[in-house]
């Protein structure tokens, strides 16, 4: 099965951060060493610029996500948009004032910041990817940003799962803005999903919440981490070469009549009225992500593959669109 | 093995290719005079060389109207009714109801939004549908996309199957062939809820909990906040009727109910008598809920909120509620009330009701 559902890098990390999780595999007995940790965090903080006494460390950034819901929605009003896709969303309303989603809509896929702003009169934690998975669009802006971090009562996380994409980041403001907190993880850029290193950057009021947050992460992953880390070079080579895929992609959908959205990162939204898409396509081998469970039907987000899996994926889809015609 | 019906309505769909908007009453005449083909047995022949699992046993309309497309695929039948040499639309209703004493699992039934309102004048909500559409005004939302679809929920389907309810709209076909469209709700069937196949992912859905809890929890939700001495209506629609449960209070489907402090004050309410309570008690808010698919919220499926009617109530007095299982699937909510002003006032952002302390910000578009 050719895995194009998940928005997993298709490249394999560097043969070094391979060695690195084998040298960690063959000491799991012990703990991961304190000092590997401290590595890690200072490479972070070479990496983002960004202070190491604001970096939490995370195995995922799904568990470190979680721990800010838990910890920051008491009491508050919890803002997302939909379609996305947060872990434990549904669980902070136990402790939440409530949950208010934005229903993102076609072609443009905006938030609308007014209603956003009157929504957030009341004491609210606002969690948004940007850019946002699976529309692959920027929903905040810098001076939205700004505009909510200026109201003091709201707490802002932004998930940059897909900076190194992407190249924006709000992490500039993190030293202005007390209110802010921003998470990246290693799974996507760095090629490095199986092993589950994800990051926080954490303003004071986040960063006081999260003082008891233990983070111990196995010895394999901190150790290819940190490698990757070190390596950054090959990570842009390849994050370079899935954007020249996707913007080949992007053509050639379009060619075949395909309605693909623009992205900045390393998947595409498409829709389609082939009826039964993403089922026809997995028995032909290509797993593709249909969102109709959780939103408008017709829509698909298909993650860059390798060049030969991405051809693949472009010959099936010609072939049905031939039999439907 | 599952017991599953067939019923074709065999002339559904022959007036689109002539022009005419459907084949209701006389239009049929017309539409064969005119060298209309039949459209629906391309589709159930079509949907049979899809199905791929062996274990069912059809019971079949005699005829056109079933037996033809079921004879030679191999599939096990037995013949449900009697029909003459022209059929009609009290044969689907007759032998609807005989297919019931059949105990079927499943009734699938090939036509339009005119062989949805036969069907669901005989069994209403008791058994479940596959709605093949095949008809030229298909409303209702409980049809499948495709021949296709209907395939793939006829291979999944068993009696633990998920249910929902869809709506069947009533469009008068004399207005709809003068380019006017009206249309009004006219019943509830259930139909088979299957999700896409769902992948191995560790992303989690926004949707989460089963339909009829996401009701109850909007029921819940809606209760807790409700006013004293204010009036509420409650629109059509099994959403609402959750709603009318929670209060405990006896609910029109289709119609509108007004309760005040717990109480049933009106029943089935028509425009006027919905001004008269505005008259009396000052104040009152609207409870609705969109249909599924289109997400009209008025002008389609609660004719009785007038424009006169939602002008007196405001904007603001608007509860609008709603399964995530529904809305999060809608592009936007739609109103379509015949006065552009309404329409307008309508217009915009709008906060759905859509779980216990759980909202959905929309766009309204006219």
């Amino acid at each position: 099965m050719i895995r194009l559902d998940l928005n997993e890098n298709p490249y394999s990390p560097p043969k070094e951060v391979i060695d690195e999780a084998k040298k960690g595999l063959s000491e799991v007995r012990r703990y991961c060493d304190p000092k590997y940790l401290e590595e890690l965090r200072n490479l972070i903080e070479e990496y983002t610029k960004i202070p190491k006494d604001k970096i939490v460390v995370s195995p995922g950034s799904d568990i470190i996500l979680r721990e800010v819901i838990h910890e920051f929605s008491i009491d508050r009003k919890v803002i997302a948009v939909n379609p996305s896709f947060f872990p434990a969303l549904e669980c902070a309303k136990r402790h939440a004032r409530k949950l208010v989603r934005f229903q993102l809509t076609p072609p443009e896929f905006r938030l609308n910041s007014e209603v956003l702003m009157q929504e957030i009169r009341d004491p609210s934690l606002i969690i948004i990817d940007n850019p946002n998975n699976p529309t692959g669009v920027e929903v905040l802006d810098r001076d939205l940003i700004i505009k909510i971090l200026e109201n003091t009562n709201s707490l802002l996380l932004v998930d940059e799962a897909y900076y190194e994409f992407s190249l924006k980041t709000s992490s500039g403001l993190i030293n202005d803005f007390d209110n802010l907190a921003i998470t990246r993880t290693l799974d996507k850029g760095f090629s490095l999903a199986g092993l589950r290193v994800g990051y926080l950057l954490a303003g004071e009021k986040f960063r006081e919440g999260l003082s008891d947050f233990i983070t111990f992460l196995p010895r394999p992953s901190v150790y290819a981490a940190i490698t990757a880390l070190k390596n950054r070079d090959y990570m842009r080579e390849n994050v370079e070469k899935i954007i020249r895929e996707r913007k080949r992609l992007m053509n050639e959908l379009k060619e075949l009549g395909i309605e693909a959205f623009p992205s900045s990162t390393n998947f595409i939204l498409i829709r389609s009225d082939v009826v039964g898409l993403s089922g026809r396509l997995r028995s032909k081998g290509i797993a593709i992500k249909d969102l109709s469970r959780e939103w408008i039907p017709g829509y698909y987000r298909i993650s860059i593959g390798l060049p030969e899996e991405n051809d693949l994926l472009l010959k099936s889809l010609k072939e049905l669109l031939n039999k439907e015609s | 093995m599952i017991r599953v019906g067939l019923i074709v309505n065999p002339i559904a769909g022959m007036g689109g290719s002539v022009g005419l908007k459907g084949t209701d009453g006389e239009a049929y005449k017309k539409a064969v005079e005119l060298g209309a083909k039949p459209v629906s047995s391309i589709r159930v022949r079509d949907v049979f060389s899809l199905i791929r699992r062996k274990d069912i046993l059809f019971f079949v309309a005699p005829g056109i109207m079933g037996e033809d497309y079921v004879k030679g695929t191999g599939f096990k039948y037995e013949i449900v009714g009697h029909v003459g040499e022209k059929t009609s639309a009290e044969d689907t209703k007759r032998i609807a109801k005989e297919m019931m004493e059949e105990k079927i699992d499943l009734l699938i039934f090939v036509g339009g939004d005119g062989t949805a309102r036969d069907i669901a004048d005989s069994i209403d909500l008791r058994i479940p549908v596959l709605a093949v559409p095949s008809g030229v005004k298909m409303f209702s939302s409980v049809f499948t996309l495709s021949p296709h679809a209907a395939a793939n929920i006829i291979d999944s389907f068993n009696k633990e199957t998920p249910l929902t309810e869809r709506e069947v709209m009533d469009i008068d076909e004399d207005a709809f062939r003068e380019n006017r469209l009206a249309a009004r709700l006219y019943s509830y069937l259930r139909v088979p809820r299957i999700e896409p196949l769902l992948q191995a992912s560790k992303e989690a859905s926004s949707v989460g909990k089963s339909e009829e809890a996401q009701k109850r929890e909007i029921a819940d939700y809606i209760v807790e906040n409700m006013e004293n001495d204010f009036v509420y209506f409650l629109g059509p629609g099994t959403t609402v009727k959750a709603i009318a449960d929670r209060i405990g209070v006896e609910k029109t489907l289709l119609g509108i109910d007004a309760v005040y402090n717990g109480r049933l004050i009106g029943k089935d309410l028509n425009e006027k008598g919905l001004l008269k309570i505005i008259d009396t008690y000052g104040k009152a808010e609207i409870i609705i809920t969109p249909i599924g698919g289109n997400g009209f919220i008025f002008g389609r499926g609660s004719k009785q909120f007038t424009p006169k009617v939602l002008e007196k109530i405001g904007k603001e007095n608007i509860i609008v509620v709603g399964t995530k299982a529904k809305v999060l699937k809608l592009e936007c909510l739609r109103v379509d009330t015949g006065d552009a002003d309404v329409d307008r006032m309508l217009s915009g952002p709008v906060k759905v009701v859509a779980g216990y302390k759980e909202e959905v910000i929309m766009e309204v578009r006219a």
